[in-house]
C-alpha cells in the first residue's frame, strides 16, 4: 500500500504522544492528577441525577476514558437514556441522539450527499454520527444494515460515504442502549458489532430509598434540565491522555491474555474472546486504575472489569444456553479458576 | 458435510439385531433384554437432555469397559500364562499358544462388543437428540476443535452422527463369532441387512428392481460362502501339496517328474537355496536328501504314498521343544547346521543320509513318511542342526514287491544293459554295484544337452536312448537307470532326490544352489540292513554345472545373503526379536506417560512461552510470609482471589482488625513492588521488609494473646 506523508502526519498515535509530559513520574503524576480531577467532577455531576448508580457511572467513565464504546442493556425505565444524557450534559461537547427504528437507513446515521441546483454540485450533509457523544437508543430495533453503518465509525473513528473517508471528532463516544425483554421487531446485534463495544453492562433497579429520592427530585421538573456542563472537551481529552500514563506490568498483561484465552476453551462457550477483548480489558483496567488513584494497574481492576468487557463478546453453545449457562457465569468461573497474580 | 449421518434406522431393527446377536453368540436373554430396553424407548415419553460432555463421559466409560474386557478376556483365555511362556522360551510351540490365546481373546471381546457399547447407544436413544457430535467420539476431532476454538474459529457444523447404524453393524459383526454351522447366521444376516438397507434404497427404482437385486445379492452371497467353505476345506486338505508345488526349486514328496527325454539344454539357476555350517575340520555331508520314490511311471517317479501316510514325529523332550528325534536310539557324532527356507511355512527338510536327530529346529510340526521324507511346518526360515552318522536311516525296510518293480516298457533296455555289463549270471550284490558303477563311469558322460536324434526303435524310451544311443545325460538318467538296473538284478533300490553339497563359501560354510539339485539311487544293503546312497553320475557333473557362473553372480550372492539375514530376523532365528519385544516396553511406557500427562505438559509449555514464572518481578516479597501466616490463622486465599479482597476478608476477623492499617500499607507497597513496572526505591523496599516484620510480630501477639 502506498503511504502518503499526509496520512502519516495525522496518525493519532504520533499526534498525541508529544502532548504527554515526558516519562518521569513528576510529569505523569501531574497528568494523572488532572485526569482524576476531571473524572471526579463528571462523576459527581452525574451522580446528582443518577442516584445509587455509582458502579454504572464508574464503568461508563472508564469506557469514555479508555476510548471504548458502551452498550447499555437493561429493562425499560431504568435510566439508560438518562445516564447517557447526563454524561452528555456534564461535558461541554456535542451530543446527538438517534432513535433506532426498523425503517432507519444508513444515510440517516452517516449523512447523505445532496445535489445542489445552485452550484450544480453534490454537497455532503453530515449525519448525526459527526458528533462527540452519540446516543444510539434502542439500537436493536434497526435493521442489521443500519446497525452495521455504525461499525466503521465505532472501530476506526471515520466514515466512508460516496467513496470519501471523513474523519470523526477527536472525542467520539457511542452509548448504545438496548432492551433485553423484547424480541419481536428487534434485530439482535451481529457478533462483529458486539465486539466493537468495549463494554456492556446494565444499570439494574436501585434500592427503594434511592427510588424514593428519585421521585422527590422529579416532583417539580426533571433535574436533567438543571444539569450544567462541568468539564470541557479539552479536559476530557486530557483525561484520556492521563489514562495512557498508567503503567501495567508484563505479568498482568499475561493475566489479561490468560483470562481471554480461557474463554476460548471454556466448556459451553462456542466463540471466545478476541484479541480486541484483551486490548479493551487492558485499557479499561488502566482507566480504572487512574480513577482509583493508582499509577499502575493491579489485578483487582482487571477482575472488576473482566465481566463487562468480555462477557458480551462470548457466544454460548445452544446446549449450554438452554441449560441456563450464561456468558457471565462462564466468565465468573474462569475468574475463580485462573490463578491471579498476587 | 453430507446429511447422511442423520439417518435413523427403521423401528425395531436394532432390537432385532440385538436378539439375533444374543441367539448367535449365546447371550440370548441379555440380547432380548437389551433389545427390549432399546426399543422400549418408543413407549417412554420422557427424553433426557444430555450435553456433549455427558456423551463424552459415557463414551469414555464404554472405552474403559472395552479395555477392562480385553484384560478380563485375556486373563480367562490363559493369555498371561501363554505369553509368559513365550517370553521365557520363545519356541514355536509357545508362539502358537500365544497366538491362539490372542485369537480367543479377540473372539470373546468381539462377542461382547454390543454389550460394551450398549450404554452409549441407549443414551442416544433416550436423549432428546437424534445425533451426537463427532467430537465426543473422536479424540482427533476433539483436539482439532479445541485448537480451532483457541485460534478463535467457530466450530464447523454438520459433523453430527447417528450411531445407530454403526451399532447395528457392530451387532452383526459380533454375531459372526457363533458356534453353529453358519446356515442360520447367513439367513439371519441377509434378512437383517435387507431390513436395514430398505429405508436407504434408491427411490428411482421400483420395488421389484430392489427386491430382485437384493435376492441376487443374497443368492450370490450364499453361493460364495459355500464356495469359500469348500475352498477352505480344499486348502486345508491339500495345503502342503499345493504349497510345495508353488514353491519352485524344491522337491515334492509325492512325485518327481524327470526331465528325461527333453530336448535341449537344461536350465538351472544359481539361486542359493541352502546354507550349511559344518563342524570344524569335518567336511559337509556330500548329499542332502529331501525325498525318495518307489514307482517309475512314464518319466515320473512316484512315492505312491498319500498325504495321510505322514506320521507325526513326537517331541519327546519337554524342556527343549526344539529337539526332534528321527531315529530313536541312534548314536550320532557328526553334525551340520542347515539353514533352509520353508516357503509358506511348509516344506521338506534336506537331510544328510543317516540323520538321527534334529536340534534347535523351531518347527510347529514335524512329520515323516516311510520313504524317509521329513516334512516340517514352521516359520519361513528354519536353521537347525542335523546329527548324522552312517547307520540306520529313517526309511522303511524294502518292500520286495514295490522296491523290485520296474516298468515293462523298460524291460528290453534293461536286459540289453545287463547283457552288456556281463551280469547275466548270479552275482553278489557287491559285484553288481561295482559292475554298474563301472559301466556308467567308463562308457557314459555327463551332459545337460540332449541332441535331437533319430530313434533306433519304434518304441524306444528315453531311458533306452540314454543307455545305448546317446550315452550321455544328466543325473536323472543315471539315477533312474541305476535304480531300475539294480531292481532288475534283484536288489531293492529307490530313486532319491536332493542336493549335492560342494561349494564352499567361507570357513566351514557351504552354500547349495538351485543348480546343485541332484538325483541318485538308494540301494538296500542286505548284509547291514541299511539303505545306502549310490551315486553313479560321473563326478564331472559338478565341474560342468559350475563352469558357467554369470558375471553378476557375486551381486546375486550378496543379495541372497541380505535376504537370508533379514529372514533370520523376520523368522525369529536370532535373539533380536526378543530384544525388540523388551525394547518396546520402555517405548510403550513413555507413550502412556505422554498420553496421561500430556495436558499438564501442554499447560507447562503454554506458560513457558511468555517466560517462566520465576521471571516476574517482586516474587521475593516478604508479603508472602504474611499471607502464609494469616492463612494459618484460618483465612486462606483462593487461587482466583486478589490480595486486597482476601485481606479485607481477613481483617473482618476481629482479632486481625487492629492490624488492618499496617496490613493495607504493606499491601500497597507489595503491589507496587510486584505490579508497578517502576518498582520500589531502596528505602521503600526496606520499608516493606520492616513493615512485614512488624505485622508478623503483631500477628504473633494476636495469636498468643
Amino acid at each position: 500500500m502506498l503511504e502518503s506523508p499526509s496520512t502519516a502526519s495525522v496518525d493519532p498515535a504520533t499526534v498525541s504522544t508529544p502532548l504527554l509530559p515526558p516519562e518521569d513520574s513528576g510529569g505523569y503524576a501531574e497528568a494523572q492528577r488532572v485526569a482524576r480531577d476531571v473524572y471526579r467532577r463528571v462523576s459527581d455531576n452525574i451522580s446528582r441525577i443518577m442516584k445509587g448508580q455509582g458502579p454504572a457511572i464508574r464503568k461508563l467513565l472508564v469506557a469514555l476514558a479508555s476510548g471504548g464504546h458502551v452498550l447499555l442493556d437493561d429493562f425499560p425505565g431504568t435510566g439508560k437514556t438518562t445516564l447517557a444524557k447526563a454524561l452528555a450534559r456534564s461535558i461541554d461537547a456535542q451530543f446527538k441522539r438517534i432513535q433506532f427504528t426498523p425503517d432507519l437507513l444508513p444515510s440517516d446515521i452517516l449523512g447523505v450527499s445532496v445535489f445542489s441546483q445552485r452550484d450544480q454540485l453534490f454537497h455532503f450533509h453530515e449525519g448525526p454520527v459527526f458528533t462527540n457523544i452519540l446516543l444510539a437508543d434502542e439500537i436493536n430495533r434497526a435493521s442489521p444494515r443500519t446497525q452495521s453503518a455504525l461499525l466503521e465509525a465505532m472501530a476506526e473513528a471515520q466514515v466512508s460515504v460516496d467513496g470519501v473517508q471523513r474523519e470523526l471528532e477527536d472525542l467520539f463516544f457511542v452509548i448504545a442502549t438496548q432492551n433485553p425483554v423484547e424480541f419481536r421487531g428487534t434485530y439482535p446485534l451481529p457478533e462483529a458489532q458486539m465486539d466493537r463495544f468495549a463494554m456492556q453492562f446494565s444499570l439494574g433497579y436501585v434500592h427503594s430509598e434511592e427510588e424514593v429520592a428519585i421521585l422527590s427530585a422529579q416532583q417539580k421538573n426533571h433535574p436533567l434540565a438543571d444539569l450544567r456542563a462541568t468539564v470541557s472537551l479539552a479536559e476530557v481529552i486530557a483525561m484520556k491522555q492521563g489514562v495512557q500514563t498508567i503503567r501495567i506490568s508484563e505479568e498482568l498483561k499475561r493475566y489479561v491474555v490468560d483470562l481471554v484465552g480461557a474463554t476460548r476453551t471454556a466448556p459451553g462457550v462456542q466463540l471466545g474472546g478476541s484479541p480486541r477483548a484483551s486490548i479493551a480489558l487492558m485499557k479499561a483496567a488502566q482507566a480504572l486504575a487512574l480513577f482509583d488513584g493508582s499509577s499502575f494497574v493491579t489485578p483487582e481492576q482487571i477482575q472488576e472489569l473482566a465481566v463487562p468487557v468480555i462477557a458480551h463478546r462470548l457466544i454460548m453453545e445452544p446446549q449450554a444456553r438452554f441449560s441456563g449457562q450464561t456468558a457471565r457465569g462462564a466468565l465468573e468461573g474462569i475468574l475463580k479458576k485462573t490463578k491471579v497474580p498476587a | 458435510m453430507s446429511p447422511q449421518p442423520f439417518i435413523k434406522p427403521p423401528p425395531l431393527l436394532l432390537g432385532a439385531a440385538l436378539v439375533f446377536w444374543g441367539w448367535q453368540s449365546g447371550f440370548l436373554i441379555i440380547g432380548v433384554g437389551m433389545g427390549l430396553a432399546l426399543e422400549g424407548v418408543r413407549l417412554v415419553r420422557n427424553r433426557w437432555e444430555f450435553s456433549n460432555d455427558d456423551f463424552q463421559r459415557i463414551w469414555t466409560f464404554c472405552a474403559l469397559v472395552l479395555l477392562a474386557s480385553l484384560v478380563y478376556a485375556f486373563n480367562t483365555n490363559d493369555g498371561p500364562a501363554d505369553f509368559r511362556g513365550l517370553f521365557q522360551n520363545p519356541s514355536y510351540y509357545n508362539q502358537r499358544n500365544a497366538g491362539a490365546a490372542s485369537a480367543r481373546t479377540a473372539a470373546s471381546v468381539i462377542r461382547w462388543l454390543p454389550m460394551i457399547f450398549f450404554p452409549f447407544v441407549a443414551m442416544q436413544a433416550y436423549s432428546t437428540r437424534d445425533s451426537i457430535p463427532l467430537e465426543t467420539i473422536s479424540l482427533i476431532l476433539r483436539r482439532r476443535w479445541r485448537k480451532a476454538s483457541e485460534s478463535g474459529e467457530p466450530r464447523a457444523l454438520g459433523q453430527d452422527l447417528n450411531v445407530s447404524y454403526f451399532y447395528f453393524g457392530l451387532c452383526l459383526f459380533a454375531s459372526c463369532i457363533h458356534t453353529d454351522d453358519g446356515s442360520p447366521f447367513f439367513w439371519g444376516l441377509a434378512i437383517l441387512l435387507g431390513w436395514g438397507l430398505w429405508p436407504l434404497r434408491s427411490r428411482r427404482y421400483g420395488l421389484f428392481a430392489w427386491g430382485g437385486s437384493m435376492l441376487l445379492a443374497i443368492g450370490l452371497g450364499y453361493w460364495a460362502q459355500l464356495g469359500v467353505g469348500r475352498l477352505t476345506q480344499y486348502i486345508e486338505g491339500f495345503n502342503s501339496q499345493l504349497l510345495s508345488r508353488l514353491a519352485r526349486g524344491r522337491f515334492d514328496h509325492a512325485q518327481s517328474r524327470t526331465e528325461m527325454g527333453r530336448i535341449g539344454r537344461l536350465k538351472a539357476s544359481n539361486k542359493i537355496l541352502l546354507r550349511l555350517n559344518t563342524q570344524a575340520g569335518l567336511g559337509p555331508p556330500p548329499l542332502l536328501r529331501e525325498a525318495s520314490y518307489r514307482t517309475f511311471k512314464g518319466i515320473t517317479w512316484l512315492s505312491e504314498i498319500s498325504q495321510g501316510a505322514f506320521e507325526n514325529i513326537p517331541n519327546p523332550s519337554d524342556t527343549n521343544q526344539t529337539t526332534w528325534v528321527l531315529v530313536p536310539g541312534k548314536e550320532t557324532y557328526n553334525s551340520v547346521e542347515i539353514a533352509c527356507y520353508l516357503p509358506g511355512g511348509n516344506g521338506l527338510l534336506p537331510l544328510p543320509s543317516g540323520v538321527g536327530r534334529l536340534e534347535n529346529l523351531g518347527a510347529y510340526l514335524l512329520q515323516k513318511n516311510s520313504l524317509g521324507s521329513v516334512m516340517a511346518q514352521g516359520p519361513g526360515l528354519v536353521i537347525f542342526e542335523a546329527l548324522y552318522d552312517p547307520g540306520p536311516t529313517l526309511d522303511s525296510p524294502p518292500n520286495l514287491v514295490d522296491d523290485l518293480d520296474f516298468p515293462g516298457r523298460e524291460r528290453y533296455a534293461l536286459e540289453r544293459a545287463v547283457v552288456e555289463m556281463g551280469l547275466t549270471d548270479v552275482h553278489s550284490p557287491e559285484e553288481i554295484r561295482q559292475g554298474i558303477a563301472q559301466f556308467f563311469a567308463s562308457k557314459f558322460t555327463y551332459s545337460l544337452w540332449q541332441e535331437r536324434s533319430r530313434r533306433t526303435r519304434e518304441e524306444e524310451t528315453a531311458l533306452e536312448h540314454f543307455l545305448f544311443t546317446s550315452r550321455s545325460g544328466h543325473c536323472e538318467y543315471f539315477a533312474t537307470a541305476t535304480t531300475l538296473l539294480l531292481r532288475r538284478l534283484g536288489i531293492p533300490a529307490r530313486y532319491a532326490v536332493g542336493y549335492a553339497v560342494h561349494e564352499e563359501s567361507g570357513n566351514d560354510e557351504y552354500v547349495v544352489r538351485s543348480k546343485d539339485a541332484h538325483a541318485w539311487c538308494l540301494v538296500w544293503n542286505q548284509a547291514t540292513g541299511i539303505w545306502e546312497d549310490f551315486d553313479t553320475t560321473p563326478g564331472s557333473w559338478i565341474d560342468i554345472e559350475s563352469s558357467r557362473p554369470p558375471a553378476y553372480q557375486f551381486l546375486a550372492d550378496i543379495w541372497s545373503r541380505i535376504r537370508f539375514e533379514f529372514s533370520k530376523v523376520r523368522w525369529g532365528q536370532t535373539q533380536l526379536r526378543q530384544y525388540v519385544i523388551w525394547g518396546l516396553i520402555p517405548v510403550l511406557a513413555v507413550l502412556l506417560y505422554r498420553i496421561i500427562f500430556r495436558s499438564r505438559a501442554r499447560k507447562r509449555r503454554g506458560l513457558g512461552k511468555a517466560g517462566r514464572r520465576e521471571d516476574w518481578p517482586g516474587l521475593d516479597s516478604e508479603f508472602y510470609q504474611l499471607e502464609k501466616r494469616v492463612g494459618q490463622h484460618g483465612v486462606v486465599r483462593e487461587p482466583g482471589e486478589p490480595l486486597s479482597i482476601w485481606l479485607s476478608r481477613a481483617v473482618s476477623d476481629p482479632a486481625l482488625a487492629e492490624i488492618n492499617l499496617p496490613l493495607q500499607r504493606v499491601l500497597a507497597l507489595h503491589y507496587r513492588y510486584r505490579f508497578d513496572p517502576l518498582g520500589l526505591t531502596g528505602s521503600e523496599r526496606s520499608e516493606l521488609r520492616d513493615q512485614v516484620r512488624v505485622c508478623l510480630a503483631r500477628l504473633e501477639s494476636v495469636n498468643t494473646g
